[in-house]
């Protein structure tokens, strides 16, 4: 599987500096959004002379006439996805064709519920199941409910070709509980390869995806402690993941002996205390957690504390 | 034989590792899954060494900088 960033996360950027910034985030390429009416011949030999990483194209709206955005697809050796209802009814067959005629593939997506991705399939089925149609699955955990997903999943799984999840990233903490885990571990389990777009949620999550498409790997706390604190805490809920564990690890080594590092981390940190065990001296720390709060509603957020004394 | 994927990095914190334990519990022995994260995952090999000792193989197949994959086997 490849994940990789639409460049609706940042519609302002070239090309060229959005692959970039994609690639300091160990992304694998660019989802493009085609606007209404961009020169597709134009775009296809930008895309060649510059050497950035297209994997997938988007198409909000699909022309009349689909032979040259097949042919864009084709010539660029990536599928192109669209919603559903862009195609009008009864044209499942003639866009087939056309992508048939010009050895490019074209996605359809409708949700992450059941019913619309089971009648998707029906209607490939239907349509002699052609290889140059298939499925995207569109998950939008901040909006929609997933509870149908792993359903839908199943239901248009020989069809999938793709799947744009409507987050992830810089929102992914905001997602907490609304069962992206799932679906992952669902896709993980049916073998799916596909690439897997990240998309933000809506125009409000734009300047965060801007920050963290910008952010550096940040040094961590530790050093920024006095040494030999008695009494620290550290909030790492802001804090990425892949920066935790430096930050965390700074704040224990800085705490004198009998001194109290207390943490609240949005899961379960149990992780923390079998690292400690399997890197720590025997019998040098104890360890406590509990859970504060599983948010106001059962889907919302996870919130545990933790306090770890250096002995 | 392609393995299976489980990409956590766009999972929220609180579900990534209960996500990872799923994918290893449902495997059949022998069967394995690629890990891809943005960092080192090493406080979930202690977790793994801590709770299912001696029933899994952990082998880096790519170490950063900005992307991991750990092939995880669940042992025959």
């Amino acid at each position: 599987m490849s994940l990789v960033l639409s460049s609706a996360a940042a519609p302002e950027r070239a090309l060229p500096a959005l692959d970039q910034a994609a690639r300091a985030r160990g992304l694998d390429g660019l989802e493009w959004v085609l606007e209404a009416e961009q020169p597709l011949e134009a775009f296809a030999v930008g895309v060649q002379t510059s050497g950035a990483r297209v994997a997938a194209l988007r198409a909000e709206a699909l022309p009349q006439h689909l032979d040259a955005l097949a042919h864009l697809a084709a010539t660029l050796g990536v599928p192109v996805s669209a919603p559903a209802a862009a195609l009008p009814s009864g044209a499942l067959a003639a866009a087939a064709s056309a992508f048939e005629r010009a050895g490019g593939t074209l996605l359809l997506g409708e949700g992450a519920a059941l019913e619309p991705m089971a009648a998707l399939a029906q209607a490939l089925r239907a349509a002699g199941t052609p290889r140059s149609v298939g499925v995207a699955l569109e998950l939008r955990p901040s909006t929609e409910s997933l509870r149908e997903a792993s359903a839908a999943l199943f239901a248009c799984r020989p069809f999938l070709g793709l799947v744009r999840l409507h987050g992830g990233g810089p929102e992914q903490r905001a997602q907490d509980g609304l069962g992206v885990g799932g679906v992952l571990a669902d896709l993980a389990a049916c073998d799916f390869a596909g690439p897997t777009v990240l998309t933000p949620s809506g125009p409000a999550a734009l300047p965060q995806w801007r920050s963290w498409l910008d952010s550096k790997r940040s040094a961590g706390c530790g050093s920024a402690h006095p040494p030999r604190a008695l009494a620290l805490e550290l909030d790492m809920r802001p804090v990425e993941p892949r920066d935790r564990l430096d930050t965390i690890l700074g704040a224990y080594h800085a705490l004198a002996r009998g001194g109290t590092l207390r943490l609240t981390v949005d899961h379960d940190p149990s992780c923390m205390a079998y690292t400690l065990e399997a890197t720590e001296p025997e019998g040098s720390f104890s360890f406590h957690k509990v859970l504060a709060s599983r948010g106001d509603s059962e889907d919302g957020p996870v919130v545990w504390r933790a306090e770890v004394t250096r002995l | 034989m392609s393995t299976k994927e489980l990409d956590i990095r766009v999972v929220p914190p609180s579900e990534k590792h209960p996500t990872i334990f799923r994918t290893f519990d449902s495997l059949a022995r022998g069967e394995g899954f690629t890990l891809v994260n943005d960092h080192d995952p090493s406080p979930l090999r202690h977790q793994f060494e801590a709770t299912r000792s001696g029933q899994f193989s952990w082998k880096y197949v790519e170490s950063g900088p900005a992307v991991w994959r750990v092939l995880i086997e669940k042992s025959a």
